[in-house]
């Protein structure tokens, strides 16, 4: 019989003691790996916040949001003053587009002119079907541009098509473009014909990548399709930002710069800083991170309550092994003694009660991690629900701050929280705390680590005494 | 050749101070048997532990083959126990929760040997014991008095000791097993040069044993030579 199977069977001596065991290193190993988890859920995040927004600034013409936006428009030049800015890592311009058929195109003139910041979306033609319908509220917005308009011809609901030339894989807000088939549009500062086409958009027309289409009678080959997660965002279209202008006619002209900081720590300094370089009169520069800021930090909240509960758990599950393992070891001294009297080495009895502590663990790590798995996302929920109660509301207010200026009928412009970043509480709720097979192991490698030292210490403090002491102790 | 020298065992009990073993000195040649006869208490237990590395002496010294106990460390005196001696202990001392095969199985798997040839000798051991090939698998805890003494004895010759130190090895055997033990630790002796020393309050085993001392006080002395022809 191996020291393992030994350890085994010393385990099951006494099923019911091993079964309460067991159970009570169970709760606090499934507690451990909730929290665990937890906190990895909530890390990434955070990460992934401060990845994609947290550290973004976006410079729209001065004047340039809303409704009834104005300014000069942006330029290559004040790009390039923005990217000598310090601590500024990229700037990606972009040039918006709407796509409207010939027909509507035609009526929205005669009613008065597009929207969007300070006009700057220039109307082109384009042979593609919109995939959203205009409804009540494009019905409404429609109608009320007729009230400064000069065209007596009423109204066609049909939605424009976002279009947007942009200089890198991202999208209008610099999140990296979701290309679910076919290829991106490889280099970014050519004019070319290639397009990438919204999955919604793309359905609607039956583009596949490759399929072809038109805008100002110019033939674009989809290179990709892409899935922006919302029906709004899928009803567009990217192209380089070269050929945007110059489908524009607005050669060097930008809507807007995606500007990325190199720290979230920089973002306050480095808004003010590009503020500066472009001046209040020409540029508004807005700050993605002051969405989140509030959001993040409650996050960052939970995360800290969750490793200290984790490390709080773990010790808890360390000490009960202790417990168990100094109970085992005073109650089997007497063992210990003929083992050694009969020639076992201090590290074979020390090997003996870890690994009879390890297979008490690992019973427990099992169900434990059964727990975890159940518990973890509602134990999530609970810390982020009851850490953000007093935190979400004004972040919600403020959401809605990207997008520089929107269609008619619902999108981008709205102060509320139709946004892209829209509401804190939108992104707290969408933290999703899964037990992946990775933590559960960093975890339960913890509880064994601890598990190897709670044996070890009174095994070989025990096996280190004389055996005669033990045998006559008895 | 063991060679004890002036060998010294006290302990403070409050303001006592007892010598079970009290400047004891002898000595034994390779692959005898000998015997220590006295009274419970007298300290033969004691002397026992001391000789086979359970206990460190107060003073004096155990040599054994020329090699000196008290100068060496606990991994050695480990050594000393797994590879030169063989213990049996009048309270058994087996481990309950195991087979009898496994129990006589542990001191060579802690010196290495491997588990198929450890298994062959455990039942070759716990037949000449005279155990039924039945009982070998069975719990310790299952097990009679007289048959967990076997298991002991067997568990006790597993590393084929140089020395065997036996306490009442036969105390709890009925007399034709307990003849049949004697005569398997004489053959041991006799012929794989064994040195066998037992403490026992048995007079008729004490009489087969080549030498018999007597511990009286701590101190010990040699009584007549008993009639065991080799």
């Amino acid at each position: 019989m191996s020291v393992l199977a030994r350890s085994v069977g010393n385990a099951f001596r006494n099923k019911i003691r091993t079964a309460a065991v067991v159970a009570v290193l169970a709760v606090a190993i499934g507690l451990a790996l909730a929290m665990l988890v937890a906190n990895q859920a909530v890390g990434a995040k955070v990460q992934e916040l401060n990845a994609s927004v947290g550290t973004t600034l976006t410079v729209n013409p001065a004047g340039g949001q809303g409704f009834e936006g104005g300014g000069e428009p942006l330029t290559a030049a004040q790009a390039q003053t923005v990217a000598s800015v310090t601590n500024v890592t990229s700037v990606v311009g972009t040039k918006a587009l709407r796509l409207q058929t010939a027909t509507a195109e035609t009526s929205t003139t005669q009613q008065g002119g597009g929207f969007g910041p300070g006009g700057q979306q220039a109307s082109v033609t384009t042979n593609l079907t919109a995939a959203i319908d205009a409804g009540t509220l494009g019905n409404r917005n429609g109608s009320a541009t007729n009230t400064g308009g000069t065209g007596t011809t009423q109204r066609v609901r049909t939605l424009p098509i976002a279009a947007t030339g942009i200089g890198a894989e991202v999208d209008s807000a610099g999140k990296a473009l979701d290309i679910t088939s076919g290829t991106g549009l490889g280099d970014y500062t050519t004019a070319q014909a290639k397009a990438l086409v919204g999955t919604t958009l793309a359905q609607k027309n039956n583009l596949t990548a490759g399929s072809t289409f038109t805008i100002q009678d110019k033939t674009f080959t989809v290179a990709g399709i892409f899935d922006a997660g919302t029906a709004f965002g899928n009803n567009a279209v990217y192209v380089t930002l070269p050929e945007a202008q110059t489908l524009a006619a607005t050669p060097d002209e930008l809507s807007t710069m995606i500007v990325t900081v190199n720290s979230m720590e920089n973002v306050d300094s480095t808004k003010t800083a590009v503020q500066s370089a472009l001046g209040t009169s020409k540029a508004d520069v807005t700050q993605g991170q002051r969405n989140l800021e509030t959001a993040v930090s409650s996050l960052d909240s939970v995360k800290n309550i969750s490793l200290v509960a984790f490390i709080a758990a773990l010790a808890t599950a360390g000490l009960i092994i202790l417990l168990i393992m100094v109970m085992l070891v005073r109650e089997r001294r007497r063992e210990i003694g003929v083992l050694k009297a009969i020639g076992a080495r201090n590290r074979t009895i020390g090997l003996q009660f870890v690994l009879e502590s390890l297979v008490l663990v690992a019973l427990g790590s099992v169900v434990g991690a059964a727990i975890a798995s159940l518990a973890s996302g509602g134990i999530a929920s609970a810390l982020i629900s009851s850490n953000t109660s007093t935190t979400a509301a004004p972040t919600t207010q403020r959401g809605g701050g990207f997008g520089g200026g929107g269609f008619a009928g619902g999108g981008f412009a709205g102060g509320g929280q139709g946004g892209p970043f829209g509401g804190a509480s939108q992104l707290l709720t969408s933290v999703s705390a899964s037990a992946s097979p990775g933590v559960i192991a960093a975890g339960i490698a913890a509880v064994f680590a601890v598990a190897i030292i709670g044996a070890l210490v009174p095994a070989l403090l025990t096996a280190r005494i004389r055996p005669i002491e033990v045998l006559r102790g008895e | 050749m063991i060679v004890v020298k002036d060998l010294v065992r006290q302990f403070k009990s409050g303001d006592r101070t007892i010598k079970p073993v009290n400047g004891v000195s002898f000595e034994l040649e390779k692959g005898s048997l000998a015997s220590i006869v006295g009274k419970s208490g007298s300290g033969k237990s004691t002397l026992l532990s001391l000789l086979g590395a359970l206990d460190k002496p107060t003073s004096g010294d155990v040599v054994v083959d020329g090699v000196s106990l008290a100068g060496l460390p606990d991994s050695k005196l480990t050594e000393y126990r797994r590879r030169d001696i063989g213990f049996v202990f009048q309270q058994f001392n087996l481990i309950p929760n195991l087979r009898a095969v496994d129990n006589v199985m542990l001191p060579m798997e802690f010196a290495g040997v491997r588990k198929a040839a450890r298994l062959k000798r455990a039942k070759e051991l716990l037949e000449q014991v005279q155990l039924d090939p039945e009982k070998q698998s069975r719990r310790i805890n299952r097990l009679s008095g007289g048959e967990q003494q076997r298991v002991a004895i067997a568990r006790a010759l597993a590393n084929e000791p140089k020395l065997i130190l036996a306490d009442e090895p036969t105390g709890n055997l009925d007399e034709q097993t307990g003849e049949h033990i004697i005569e398997l630790l004489s053959s041991l002796s006799r012929d794989h040069n064994t040195t066998i020393l037992v403490v026992t309050h048995d007079r008729s085993l004490a009489q087969k044993t080549e030498r018999c001392f007597r511990l009286q006080q701590g101190r010990l002395t040699e009584e007549v030579k008993s009639g065991l022809h080799r």
